[in-house]
């Protein structure tokens, strides 16, 4: 890559991904828009530049290198673990900032060791960033959508309400939103008699061969995606969520595990006294958490830098467990973000399922930071 | 300065417009034959009509090369990012009503809510092996719908430029973003509006361009005084 426009720190940041064990690739700057839309959402397509093939294919400019990479790999069935660093440009319609700019990273996959993966892309990207950054102190924010599933699941509520907090984790203002719709009760409308009649006789068989006929009657069974049998159950569940509220208690619990926020050094004890305090037992996902401040110790990493926000998450649906951010302290600019996406690459094809953590850094921001 | 007013070039949407005109003593006639596509105000020198198709007359407003127009609500948020900076609505003038909704298929009977759209589609991938597919041309309203009012994130947009209402029964999508004025069209095909799946309610209106230069111009408020006289 003999570009001009490199950043000047670029030669650091290779030589620091060449000292971390990881195999540099590069990838098309033209890739398929399938992939980033089905995995991101259609949220994403205001945020890149769209184009067609002459045969019709949707095509994009890279908007990010972790699907790229992981496609990569997929195609490329050379097996796991592999880490791979990469450094290039990509382009989004941004507000701030310009619609081109270079990002370079680490995408760490199939390490069956969740803890040393999670402590060691966080120490790789503080260590990366000491070096390009240097003389600064660093900030790292830290969450982990594990821990808030257990809380949920702890609280014994109703499966549905758990999956919809679980989506919602990460959006605080869609969470506070979903929380207050479901402190009142959600009454079920515009069912027929029939129907109410078959849900009242709590009969399934019947229910679904009343909603397969109707579906066969108005010519749509051929082509259905959802089946008069999840339609069935859904319902079902659904009117017996209707019926109920969430309680005051576990609303005041939910509250106040989402508002904690300490040094990472005091997470294990304040999440230990919270659950305690609440009576929820939360047993494996805590130990995990503990298991990661543990490595992240083992792995040298100066504990003091480091928050745990409770509350912080990506809402989408790939991200698992550890998220985290990287600035510099007493600054809002995000010089580093990652987190772990155990669910994306059975998403992106791959045929066993391959745990990966990995963290991007913007360096057109580490560029502004370094110029200060 | 001459002022620009796009108007529809033909159908019902011409017709109401040129009434409403009419009753604001603006009377438009056709420059040349009556198929010209150029028009003219008695007793106004300064203003001049173009008769445009109702999308073209969003975008043409968007880019600010006419002045004023008369389009749908719809055509005017689906066309320009950030329509409200850019255009103002000076008056709703009362016809080509239609709302732009989310409709289901009549028999999912647990979807009733955005939110069980929301429960459907989170779920979706693991059941189906793909996201929702939304039919609809309105992609910039779903997305400002789905994404950041109700924070549904996981589903994709199949295009669909007619015939959109046929889309679940055909297979090519689960459910459709379209617009409808009496709901008969989803009905006969077994589709139903969610009870909260109103996006837009939407009526022609009488839309002017942001444009700097309009503040120094007597016209441009004279305009809009007359047709707000006349609703």
């Amino acid at each position: 890559m003999a570009l001009i426009n490199l950043p000047d720190f670029s030669g650091e940041l290779l030589s620091e991904f060449a000292a971390r064990k990881t195999e540099r690739v590069d990838t098309p700057v033209i890739q398929p828009a399938e992939p980033f839309l089905d995995i991101a959402g259609e949220d994403l397509r205001r945020r890149i530049f769209m184009t067609e093939s002459e045969t019709g294919a949707s095509l994009c400019l890279r908007p990010e290198f972790t699907i790229p990479v992981c496609l990569r790999h997929i195609e490329s069935a050379t097996g796991t673990p592999k880490r791979y660093s990469y450094l290039g440009e990509v382009f989004r319609q941004r507000r701030e900032g310009g619609n081109e700019f270079y990002q370079a990273g680490i995408e760490d996959l199939g390490d069956i060791n969740i803890a040393a993966a999670d402590a060691r892309a966080i120490s790789d990207a503080i260590g990366v960033l000491e070096r390009v950054v240097p003389g600064k102190r660093l900030a790292v924010t830290l969450g982990d959508q594990a821990v808030f599933e257990a809380v949920v699941q702890a609280l014994g509520l109703p499966l549905g309400w758990q999956k919809r907090l679980i989506h919602a984790f990460g959006n605080m203002s869609q969470l506070e939103a979903l929380l207050a719709s479901l402190v009142s009760p959600q009454f079920v409308t515009g069912l027929s008699d029939e129907i109410a009649h078959l849900i009242a006789a709590d009969d399934e068989a019947a229910l679904v061969a009343h909603i397969d006929a109707t579906m066969q009657a108005t010519g749509y069974s051929t082509n259905a995606s959802r089946s008069p049998l999840e339609i069935a159950r859904r319902l079902k569940e659904k009117l017996i969520l209707s019926e109920t509220r969430l309680d005051d208690a576990a609303f005041r619990v939910l509250e106040e595990f989402l508002s904690l926020n300490v040094p990472l050094i005091n997470a294990s004890a304040a999440l230990a006294g919270f659950a305690d305090a609440a009576g929820l037992k939360l047993g494996n996902a805590l130990a995990r958490f503990d298991g990661r401040v543990a490595a992240l110790a083992n792995a040298g990493v100066d504990l003091a830098l480091i928050d745990y926000r409770a509350a912080f998450g990506r809402p989408l649906d790939y991200y698992t467990g550890l998220v985290f951010e990287i600035g510099v302290q007493g600054t809002s600019a995000v010089l580093a973000g990652g987190g772990r996406f155990d669910r994306l690459m059975t998403f992106l094809g791959a045929k066993e399922r391959i745990p990966a953590v990995g963290f991007s850094l913007w360096l057109d921001r580490i560029e502004a930071e370094r110029a200060v | 300065m001459t002022i620009t007013i796009a108007l529809p070039s033909k159908g019902r949407m011409k017709d109401d417009a040129s009434a409403i005109f009419e009753r604001a003593g603006i009377r438009i006639t056709a420059v040349g034959n009556d198929r010209s596509y150029r028009g003219r105000v008695e007793g106004w020198d300064d203003v001049e009509v173009a008769f445009l198709s109702a999308s073209e007359i969003s975008r043409e407003l968007g880019s600010g090369t006419v002045d004023f127009g008369v389009t749908g609500e719809d055509l005017v948020r689906e066309g320009l990012a950030e329509a409200d900076k850019r255009v103002e609505i000076c008056a709703r003038l009362g016809f080509g009503h239609a709302d732009v909704v989310v409709a289901v298929p009549e028999i999912w009977l647990d979807v009733d809510t955005m939110a069980d759209l929301g429960d459907v589609a989170s779920d979706f991938r693991a059941r189906h092996g793909r996201r929702l597919a939304i039919a609809t041309k309105y992609w910039r309203l779903t997305q400002q719908f789905f994404s950041s009012q109700h924070g549904i994130q996981l589903y994709r947009i199949v295009e669909s430029l007619g015939a959109t209402e046929g889309a679940p029964a055909s297979g090519s999508a689960d459910i459709i973003v379209d617009i409808t004025s009496t709901g008969s069209t989803l009905r006969a095909n077994n589709l139903k509006i969610l009870s909260d799946g109103v996006i837009l309610r939407s009526q022609a209106c009488f839309v002017r361009a942001r444009k700097e230069s309009h503040a120094n111009e007597a016209t441009v408020q004279r305009l809009i005084d007359a047709v707000r006289s006349a609703l």
